[in-house]
């Protein structure tokens, strides 16, 4: 069972002779996404094609190894994700679409050797994610992305990383730019922002399945391009576990984030509880999560201002929210499945401590709903474990397969 | 934000002369008058006056006073896209009595009256319709449209002032582009575009205070920058305005930056010097709640070379637009959260300024005060508070 929850991916091509080899996927989501109310009073739907990407792993040429994931939400979903609660890069009840080129790593990997028992050491350069927090949600079990996304994954930088892992302890150290991207086509900012903020993050297994991590990122002017914008602290510590329980995959993830901003003028924090359990084709799952997310400005329903013109927020707010999924194979030829999913979300709202943000006022009640149903589809090899690169990769060097894959070991 | 550094004439009572007449010399012996000793702002009348949206700024002008709304987030379902009309009685109490709402505006960004009393000029922000509009003031209480100019990003603010006999607009446009526009309103039914200078986008232009033929323009993390539009130091003008020199003011620790705001160039009647420019850094805040900011002090006596000399601090606020009182070298800001401040700027300014505070006020009380902006006149400092409308306050 453990072999196949390490399972190299399958749909891969080698050269025997060069050693190259290459692994491809393919996956995207048509969803029908529903929520009540929305803001401004009323409710929503609308069916949009929600992580549609193509990933590609690549190896062979001496260390170097290639990680690279194309997201066209950009051209699928520009106006974003219906999500209540979602936030970031100005968008706000809904999330924003990645960019293009989410991932785009090299890794110079083993750099120590690959003796048996030896530490080994790596070095990845290039777009992607900062070692800092959690598993991006696209390669967690659910279609709705959590509150917390911002206080919880940095992505889409130019980054460097080195890492290193030494028996049950890994260690990375990221150097990235500190600003978020601003629409989908946008490349990071490397002149004059690259190498202004970093991370590190610290990795313990415990036994197998089970790690522990802490992680911390300085990120100067996260939501300022150009820079003017206020630093963030960011903290995070998560315990994840992947193991059968009778035969049965099982994941659960617990974690918790505080960022700061502004030295401390405003504290956002963030407590989540996923897990997920497979038997057969189907799936279930189940999120709490209660994180504050600050309020902008809008300028529109679902957008905030952007650029920014001051320092100022409309006030905190918190967010509880418990989320129910369902999801199963329906049909699997060769490399190609097709996954029927559903999830429900319930949302309860808060302000936190003073401003001129009325939640009564905003979704006129402080009780969300949200529905999805939809349909995943997915072609090719397996998504990686997205934002953990070279010695970050599990031990066997082989890039941990994701709660998505959980299926294949349940058959 | 907005602000309200620009040229003015100043209103000071019968009241006030008698008792610049009967005060000795300064600080340091050169005569003209000291400030009051301290004491208290005491509440004249106003407030609780405008529930239906938050406010922005103010402009008062003899019996009439016109405030903005702010739209940055829905009260009661409105935005601010009303400017509101003021009657103040015989001794200066305001009473509503009428609204002009511009349609596709999310806020009224800075107000301002022509000294003439003639023109009413306000700037507007998040809307198809963001820009600068001039309307006549034949009749105060009945606002008639002239002129509007559109820009797209919206227009943080917008200070009218005189300069070599025309009628200029120095004008804040917000980014993604931002830049100090400069219109001319001579005729002010046709608005014409004098002059744009780009600004760095960081955050960009904010407020401008303009005197002399001298425009400061308040550059949020690049400082401040002053122009020659019309002085003569460096050959500027109105349509070619020329840098003088700028400042980046200290950040005082305050996360964000020197966040350069909005400022006042003292004109001190009573040392006889231009010395000092004040400065309100506007740093990070949770709007109706917290703020954060100093006053920063600036020596300009060369202007060439501006030089930071003080600076005034208040735990757990921080400042915004200023109004002065040159005559009695009295200082007041608006102070968002912590309401209406009175400083004593007499003599010589160096170092912590923080044994010069003489009063300061929450009009609304702990739970209803985030003070935009103020305005003496009449002999009453006015401010116009976000959460609890326009005041009327005496002085200390």
């Amino acid at each position: 069972m453990e072999l196949a929850l390490l399972a190299p991916a399958v749909a891969k091509a080698q050269d025997a002779r060069s050693g190259l080899w290459a692994h491809l996927g393919a996956q995207a989501v048509v969803a029908l996404e529903r929520a009540d109310p929305v803001p401004g009073g009323g409710s929503l739907a609308e069916v949009r094609v929600v992580q549609p990407v193509l990933h590609l792993g690549a190896g062979g040429l001496g260390p170097l190894r290639l990680t690279a994931v194309l997201n066209l939400e950009g051209a699928t979903m520009p106006e974003g994700e219906l999500a209540l609660g979602n936030w970031g890069e100005g968008f706000v009840d809904r999330r924003h679409p990645h960019t293009y080129v989410h991932e785009l790593i090299v890794t110079a990997a083993d750099l120590l050797g690959t003796r048996p028992g030896a530490a080994r050491l790596s070095l990845s350069a290039g777009k992607g994610f900062v070692p800092f927090g959690t598993d991006d949600p696209m390669v967690r079990p659910f279609l709705r992305y959590p509150v917390n996304h911002h206080l919880a994954q940095i992505l889409e930088r130019a980054v460097v990383i080195a890492a290193v892992r030494a028996g049950p302890l890994l260690a990375e150290a990221g150097l990235f730019n500190g600003d978020e991207p601003e629409r989908p086509g946008q490349w990071p900012r490397i002149g004059g922002r690259f190498g202004d903020s970093w991370s590190g993050r610290v990795t313990g297994t415990l036994r197998r399945g089970l790690t522990v991590e802490g992680s911390y990122a300085r990120v100067h002017s996260p939501e300022h391009r150009p820079g003017a914008g206020t630093d963030q602290d960011k903290w995070n510590a998560a315990g994840r576990w992947t193991r059968p329980i009778d035969g049965h995959p099982a994941y659960v993830l617990a974690e918790w984030a505080r960022t700061s901003e502004a030295d401390g003028f405003f504290v956002f924090h963030s407590v989540l509880v996923e897990g997920a359990w497979s038997t057969g084709p189907h799936r279930l799952q189940y999120r709490f999560e209660r994180t504050e997310r600050p309020e902008e400005e809008r300028i529109a329903r679902f957008r905030s201002l952007r650029p920014h013109l001051e320092n100022s927020i409309l006030g905190t707010t918190r967010w509880t929210t418990h989320t129910a999924g369902y999801e199963v194979v329906a049909l699997r030829r060769r490399s190609l499945e097709v996954r029927p999913l559903a999830e429900v979300t319930y949302a309860r709202v808060a302000k936190v401590g003073g401003g001129v943000i009325d939640v009564e006022e905003l979704y006129g009640g402080r009780d969300l709903w949200s529905l999805a149903l939809g349909v995943r589809i997915s072609a090719g090899g397996a998504m990686h474990r997205m934002g953990r690169y070279g010695a970050a990769e599990n031990e066997t060097g082989m890039t941990e397969m994701t709660m998505q894959d959980h299926h294949s070991v349940g058959r | 934000m907005t602000a309200l550094g620009r040229v003015r004439r100043q209103v000071v009572s019968p009241a006030i002369l008698a008792a610049l007449a009967a005060c000795g010399g300064g600080e340091d012996g050169d005569g003209g008058t000291e400030p009051p000793p301290g004491s208290s702002f005491q509440i004249q009348a106003g407030g609780d006056n405008v529930n239906d949206r938050f406010s922005s700024d103010l402009w008062v002008h003899g019996a009439w006073a016109y405030t903005g709304t702010w739209g940055g987030a829905p009260r009661n379902g409105a935005r601010g896209d009303v400017v509101k009309i003021w009657s103040l009685d015989a001794v200066g109490a305001p009473t509503l009595v009428d609204s002009l709402k511009v349609p596709a505006i999310g806020t009224v960004s800075d107000v301002q009256v022509s000294d003439d009393g003639a023109l009413l000029v306000f700037s507007a922000e998040r809307g198809t319709n963001a820009g600068l509009y001039v309307y006549d003031l034949t009749d105060p209480r009945t606002p008639a449209f002239l002129d509007s100019a559109l820009v797209a990003d919206g227009l943080h603010t917008a200070t009218v002032a005189e300069v070599a006999g025309h009628r200029y607009v120095f004008a804040a446009r917000n980014p993604t582009d931002p830049a100090l526009i400069i219109y001319d309103i001579t005729i002010p039914s046709d608005i014409s575009v004098a002059a744009t200078v780009p600004i760095p986008p960081a955050y960009g232009i904010h407020d401008t205070y303009v005197r002399d033929g001298l425009a400061f323009v308040f550059a949020w993390n690049t400082g401040v920058i002053i122009y020659d539009v019309g002085n003569g130091i460096v050959g500027g003008s109105p349509t070619q305005p020329r840098e003088v020199s700028r400042l980046l003011t200290s950040d005082n620790n305050v996360a964000g930056g020197p966040q350069v705001h909005n400022g006042w160039w003292f004109h001190n009647p009573v040392r006889n010097e231009q010395r000092y420019l004040f400065i309100g850094q506007e740093g990070a805040g949770i709007i109706g709640s917290q703020s954060s900011g100093d006053l920063h002090v600036v020596d300009v006596s060369d202007l060439a070379h501006p030089m930071e000399v003080a600076f005034f601090h208040l735990d757990g606020a921080g400042t915004h637009n200023f109004w002065m009182d040159e005559d009695r070298q009295v200082l007041y800001m608006a102070y968002y959260n912590a309401g209406v401040v009175a400083l004593d700027v007499s003599g010589v300014l160096a170092g912590d300024l923080s044994d010069r505070l003489i009063a300061k006020i929450q009009p609304g009380g702990t739970a209803d005060t985030y003070t935009w902006g103020v305005q003496l006149a009449g002999g009453s400092l006015y401010a116009i508070d976000m959460l609890s409308g326009l005041w009327q306050l005496k002085v200390p």
